[in-house]
């Protein structure tokens, strides 16, 4: 059976961020935020959103990394800078318009920082650049008092392994 | 038919943040009849509001979650079409004389860099929960090393009162580790509650750090005492360690004033009304206070829609510490007080201090886990006092638990670098867009090992740092706080002090440190060096207590000299700043000032 558009989002997804597919798309996943961010990039540019889908279906035996290199080094500034919106969406759970993006990339950014905005509050509670801190988002703490004393578990506890 | 003509009242207080709440609670449990006038909103049911806009927020700044909103979808709300405004460190910027953005009308030769909040639960909605008490020399400053000037009052006669507040806020902490610099308690004294254990971070540095020297005092890093519960206190929960003391503690771990607001409703004696704001102390030919007049409205930008005025015996101002000079100044009476009410001394709206801060920070050549933990939970306090206090100013270390969020804005300023090819951080160099394991690699090394270093430097009084009225007006009509603001040679050398223990710690610490100056109007240079500073929040001094009326504006009990049923409490009482955190000793003397109301037979 062929992968969905959702499974390749998150196989896509997984290759560039880095963080494990049962991570970002867990079994049991009531707040859903892969929707919210797949609804995200498909809304912001559908023609260059089809073209990333594409990729990843035509590529569905590559390792990890080599699809994310594809993406991001041999597809074209279009499709390189959703790539990297979708990367930041997983992050930060914030939007960035790709054109800006690209902009902000060149070797003359603008002085003024960079636009963006909060996706949802679930993107920010489940922003994983928290997760690579070994942390939790600020403001949003599922730890118990007096954790912060003690060594956090592994990276590979947040993140998984094998992305 | 207002409001007033309908109830008779005790004692009016003006402002419902930690001093009008504790005075409050303490006069309504004696049975006073006691209104509370808050300029900005009603106590809402829970802060969930708060949260939601938090959460959405693209900048988490202390003032974000509350209202009235900072931002619309075109940016900063005009602070001329609110009827309660109030500073932002948004403004802190190239924006920081824009009238159509910055509340406050700066025209002083350094931006004034701390803020507040117009809302029930005042500033202290996002404090850190940092419950000091002040070293004993910080009360004699004049007499122990001629610089600055003495309180009225000296440690042991605050003593008390200290422990009543650390009991009424809600206190965490080790006696043991306070016990510093004079600071003593009685035999049988116990804080509420145990300390706040230690993070990663403060273990990382107490290791290296602790018997360290400088200038003659030795280094030790401390447990901070919190205003945050370490177990479940006053129908409160347990810190879970959100790492958002400020802006906000998504569960109240973290005391803050609606807690003593909502003690003093239960006592079924105290009303507060919100969107009320003060416009006029009227003063009769006596020299008493015989009304405050008020202005009513219903919606954040919306006309007035009531005015009125309310008698009562005792009248508190306690709307911190530039609304209170502001309203004061603008209370004239027909020209029976020209300069301002309670002004006789010609203090009122002077000697504004904070205590800058000089930040640092750096990267441990280990991971040190930010971003965990309460925002604060230890610090080096033994660099608060010593005889090098005749020559530059004090400061406090407070140790941060939050990477480098405060410095850099961090996690998105090094997430942005590494993925879109950055390196505002400057921990990206090379410039280089990653992906995958080597992403994650770089980043989880990069977070890790953050930490910064805050340094509370103590601002001299200055008369010419002061609060005046601007010529602005807010959408009620009422003048917008015009501010003067510089930093003085002595203080600038504490910031000389700071960098130099900042220097020394991360040698010591094997740290590479990144500490740079951002650009923006809040930096100085001295002695061939630039300082970038920032606002601690502490904003202190515009009308001092002291010994007589010609030095002081009011006395120590925080009565004005020059009405006796009128009292101007908060930190604008002090005539130093001090070395530590202020909220603490707002407390306590809003305690001690409560005890005196009653006890003049109120």
């Amino acid at each position: 059976m062929a992968a969905s558009p959702m499974d390749q989002f998150v196989t896509l997804s997984s290759a560039l961020t880095g963080i494990a597919s049962g991570i970002l798309a867990p079994g049991i996943d009531p707040i859903d935020i892969k929707q919210t961010y797949f609804d995200t990039a498909q809304q912001a540019d559908p023609t260059v959103f089809g073209q990333l889908l594409t990729i990843v279906a035509n590529n569905s035996t590559l390792p990890p990394q080599q699809l994310a290199d594809l993406v991001l080094q041999q597809s074209g500034d279009d499709v390189r800078f959703l790539a990297r919106a979708i990367m930041l969406a997983w992050y930060l759970g914030n939007w960035y318009d790709p054109g800006d993006l690209k902009l902000y990339a060149g070797p003359n950014p603008p002085p003024t920082p960079i636009a963006f905005r909060v996706i949802t509050m679930n993107a920010y509670t489940k922003g994983f650049a928290w997760s690579v801190a070994q942390a939790h988002p600020m403001g949003f703490s599922t730890n118990i008092f007096g954790y912060w004393s003690a060594a956090p578990p592994s990276l590979t506890d947040y993140i998984g392994s094998g992305a | 038919m207002s409001q007033s003509q309908t109830q008779v009242f005790d004692a009016v207080i003006v402002g419902a943040g930690i001093s009008g709440a504790m005075i409050a609670w303490q006069l309504g449990l004696k049975g006073k009849r006691v209104l509370i006038m808050e300029a900005g909103d009603p106590l809402p049911p829970n802060v969930n509001d708060y949260m939601q806009r938090f959460y959405l927020a693209t900048a988490k700044v202390p003032e974000i979650p509350y209202t009235p909103a900072l931002m619309d979808s075109t940016g900063l709300v005009d602070p001329g079409t609110m009827n309660a405004p109030r500073p932002t460190v948004l403004t802190l910027g190239d924006n920081w004389k824009d009238p159509k953005q910055a509340y406050l009308d700066q025209v002083g030769k350094l931006p004034f860099a701390s803020t507040y909040e117009r809302v029930s639960g005042g500033t202290m909605r996002h404090w850190l929960g940092t419950s000091l008490r002040f070293v004993p020399h910080d009360f004699t400053m004049k007499t122990t090393y001629g610089r600055l000037v003495d309180w009225p009052i000296g440690y042991n006669e605050l003593e008390r009162w200290y422990g009543d507040a650390e009991h009424a806020i809600g206190v965490s902490a080790n006696k043991a580790d306070q016990a510093y610099h004079g600071i003593a308690f009685p035999p049988d004294y116990n804080y509420p509650m145990p300390q706040i254990p230690l993070s990663l971070v403060d273990q990382a540095v107490a290791a290296k750090v602790d018997g360290m020297e400088l200038d003659g005092e030795a280094l030790t890093v401390t447990s901070t005492p919190a205003g945050r519960n370490s177990q479940p206190y006053d129908n409160r929960r347990v810190c879970a360690g959100n790492t958002n003391c400020i802006p906000i503690c998504p569960i109240q771990a973290k005391y803050d004033p609606s807690v003593t607001l909502n003690k003093a409703l239960d006592t079924g004696n105290v009303v507060i009304w919100g969107n009320t704001v003060a416009s006029n102390v009227a003063v009769d030919g006596t020299g008493q206070v015989r009304q405050i007049d008020y202005i009513q409205y219903a919606t954040a930008g919306g006309p007035a829609t009531a005015r009125g005025c309310v008698t009562a015996k005792v009248f508190i101002l306690a709307a911190h510490a530039i609304e209170t000079p502001k309203l004061l100044l603008m209370s004239k009476n027909e020209g029976r007080t020209p300069n301002g009410v309670a002004n006789s001394s010609d203090l009122v709206g002077r000697n504004l201090m904070d205590h800058p801060i000089y930040l640092a920070w750096a990267q441990m050549p280990q991971p040190v886990f930010g971003y965990r933990g309460p925002l604060s939970t230890a610090g080096i306090e033994t660099l608060r006092d010593g005889i090098f206090r005749k020559d530059r100013a004090a400061f406090r270390i407070e140790i941060g638990n939050e990477g480098w969020n405060f410095p850099i804005g961090d996690p998105y300023t090094t997430v942005m670098d590494l993925i879109n090819g950055g390196n505002v951080s400057r921990l990206n160099p090379g410039g280089k867009a990653l992906s995958g394991q080597a992403l994650t690699s770089a980043m989880n090394a990069a977070l890790s090992r953050q930490f910064r270093l805050g340094f509370l430097v103590e601002q001299s009084p200055e008369p010419g740092n002061r609060v005046t009225l601007s010529d602005r007006v807010d959408h009620l009509g009422l003048p917008r706080p015009r501010v003067t603001y510089d930093i003085s040679d002595y203080t600038k050398q504490g910031f000389v002090a700071a960098k130099r223990a900042a220097d020394a710690i991360f040698a010591k610490l094997g740290a590479k440190q990144f500490t740079a100056v951002a650009p923006g109007p809040a930096q100085f240079t001295f002695e061939g060096e630039t300082f970038g500073y920032f606002g601690a929040g502490h904003i202190v001094g515009t009308y001092r207590m002291g010994g007589n009326k010609t030095d002081s504006v009011v006395d120590a009990n925080q009565r004005s000299w020059d009405h006796p049923n009128l009292y101007l409490v908060g930190s604008g009482t002090f005539p130093t700043v001090a070395t530590g955190n202020p909220t603490l000793t707002i407390a306590a003397l809003a305690l001690r000032t409560a005890d005196a109301i009653l006890a003049s037979g109120l």
